[in-house]
């Protein structure tokens, strides 16, 4: 799932500027479980946005933001209501936002929420960082531990002198991903896995190198 | 000879190697480094030129190790894959031999969170081994990471780093192997206080022959204060330093020439472990002190080949 952090509420009404008419946007999926556009937070929305003198023209909650055809779909019977607005507060990530900005071309379309990371959720709301999408897995070669995501400089064939104790040297937080590894590896028999050198990433296929083609 | 540097004349010709560590300033002027060369000139065999150390902007290693040059030092020119991305290395690595220098040491670079610049995108396209790696294919095959033709030699001595004292501490003599095998012709390692530790670290290394084929270079820091000493102890993550050390420089009456007598004390014992071929004196803000432990060590005159 894609974690989402409400951006400070202030910084949205300074984005949002003199428009006065809004339509909200929600979304079910990730945002509703990081409760950042879920049903009671686009709800607790409209009244804070009203509480500021602005007018909620209608409000939805998509199923999957992200789906574009979808949510076109699903967006149909509230074409008055969007078309009243002067402009689109979206409360998903990065990508609900932009299929708003695909759908209603001549609308001013807001992100209430920052994206932050690829995330697996541990507990209810507690969020790890494991994958970060680079387009060419290597996890068969490190016990299925990602150290370009995990390790804080993504190193292919750590672990660097700054790993102590198992923490990473940036955070006493932070397990130091190349312990993982190593201790993993080292469970199922398989340390030699690391014996060859991992050879430069191919970083094309990730945002890293270029835009993703997604075919 | 690969590159035929003084270092690596004076470690392959069997020498006790020495070098030593010069961090660039955070300006302009090139006396900085003028100054800590002339200082140290007669008592290293090739000074190191540190690469934005701690993440901390200061003037570039390769514009450092020209200015030594020309006064007739040996640099080594320090690299980290933390601010440059594939193409950038491969570029300064052609700008830096031509302009002579010879000596290179790769390593990832503290993380960027640590500096000056927090906000900074760090790059690690590539890490501390695949940088080895690329250079000894610059070097040897005259080819670019792509694979493309480099036009003129690449004469390159590529030293590595490792630090004995990070952990896990068994699998750091597999990832030293794994750098000899990238490619490095010499090691510097962390700086040694835990000697105990370090012998262990090189028993290892010795065991699976590493020792042979790599010229392993042995940190020491001269401590100037308590303060120090106990930063050191506390806060380096990656650093070892033995209470024993810190109680004798808090209760030492001259804390400078205490710090001198365990810098010596260390030297002395690592001269005796097999397989080490030198030391690598990073005086951190305290360059003055490199001769008259160079000298304490019964390490002068420097050969000269």
């Amino acid at each position: 799932m894609i974690v989402t952090k409400k951006r400070d509420f202030k910084e949205l009404l300074d984005n949002i500027g003199n428009y006065r008419r809004v339509f909200l946007l929600g979304c079910s999926e990730c945002a509703a479980l990081c409760g950042t556009g879920g049903e009671p937070e686009v709800k607790a929305m409209k009244e804070a946005l009203e509480s500021e003198g602005k007018e909620v023209t209608g409000m939805f909650v998509a199923k999957s933001g992200c789906q574009v055809l979808g949510t076109k779909r699903e967006l149909k019977p509230f074409k008055e209501f969007i078309e009243r607005a002067d402009c689109i507060v979206v409360m998903s990530c990065g990508a609900g936002t932009q299929t708003a900005v695909e759908l209603y071309d001549k609308k001013p379309v807001f992100p209430a929420n920052d994206s932050m990371f690829l995330a697996n959720m541990t507990r209810l709301q507690v969020f790890d960082e494991r994958c970060s999408l680079c387009g060419k897995c290597v996890l068969d070669k490190t016990g299925g531990i990602c150290p370009i995501t995990r390790c804080a400089k993504g190193l292919l064939n750590g672990p660097c002198g700054g790993s102590q104790g198992g923490k990473c040297e940036i955070s006493p937080n932070m397990p130091c991903a190349w312990q993982l590894i190593i201790e993993r590896l080292s469970r199922i028999g398989s340390l030699d896995n690391l014996d060859d050198i991992m050879l430069p990433k191919n970083w094309d296929p990730s945002l890293d190198g270029s835009k993703k083609e997604g075919k | 000879m690969k590159a035929g540097s003084n270092l690596e004349k004076v470690l392959e010709g069997g020498y006790f190697a020495v070098t030593a560590e010069v961090g660039p300033p955070k300006g302009t002027s090139p006396k900085v480094i003028q100054r800590k060369g002339e200082l140290l000139k007669s008592y290293c065999d090739a000074m190191n030129v540190t690469d934005n150390q701690t993440a901390i902007v200061r003037m570039s290693s390769w514009s450092g190790c020209i200015l030594l040059k020309e006064i007739g030092i040996d640099p080594v020119m320090q690299m980290v894959v933390r601010d440059r991305n594939r193409i950038a290395i491969q570029s300064d690595i052609l700008g830096a031999v031509a302009l002579g220098i010879r000596n290179v040491l790769c390593l990832s670079g503290d993380h960027q969170r640590f500096g000056n610049h927090p906000a900074a995108k760090g790059v690690y396209d590539i890490d501390s081994i695949q940088l080895v790696q690329t250079l000894k294919a610059m070097r040897d095959e005259k080819k670019f990471l792509c694979g493309e033709e480099i036009s003129g030699e690449v004469p390159l001595f590529i030293g590595a780093v490792e630090n004995p004292f990070a952990d896990p501490f068994e699998y750091r003599v597999k990832r030293l192997a794994k750098k000899v095998k990238a490619g490095a012709d010499f090691i510097q390692t962390q700086a040694v206080f835990d000697v105990i530790k370090f012998r262990k670290w090189m028993e290892m290394v010795r065991d699976q022959g590493s020792d042979k084929e790599v010229h392993i270079l042995t940190g020491v820091i001269p401590i100037k204060s308590v303060g120090m000493a106990r930063y050191m102890r506390d806060n380096v993550s990656g650093m070892s330093v033995p209470d024993e050390i810190v109680t004798r420089m808090e209760e030492a009456k001259d804390v400078k020439e205490e710090g001198v007598k365990i810098s010596l004390e260390i030297i002395d014992q690592l001269k005796e472990i097999d397989g080490i071929h030198g030391i690598h004196i990073m005086a951190v803000a305290w360059e003055d002190i490199v001769p008259v432990i160079v000298e304490g060590a019964g390490l002068i005159p420097r050969p000269i080949i």
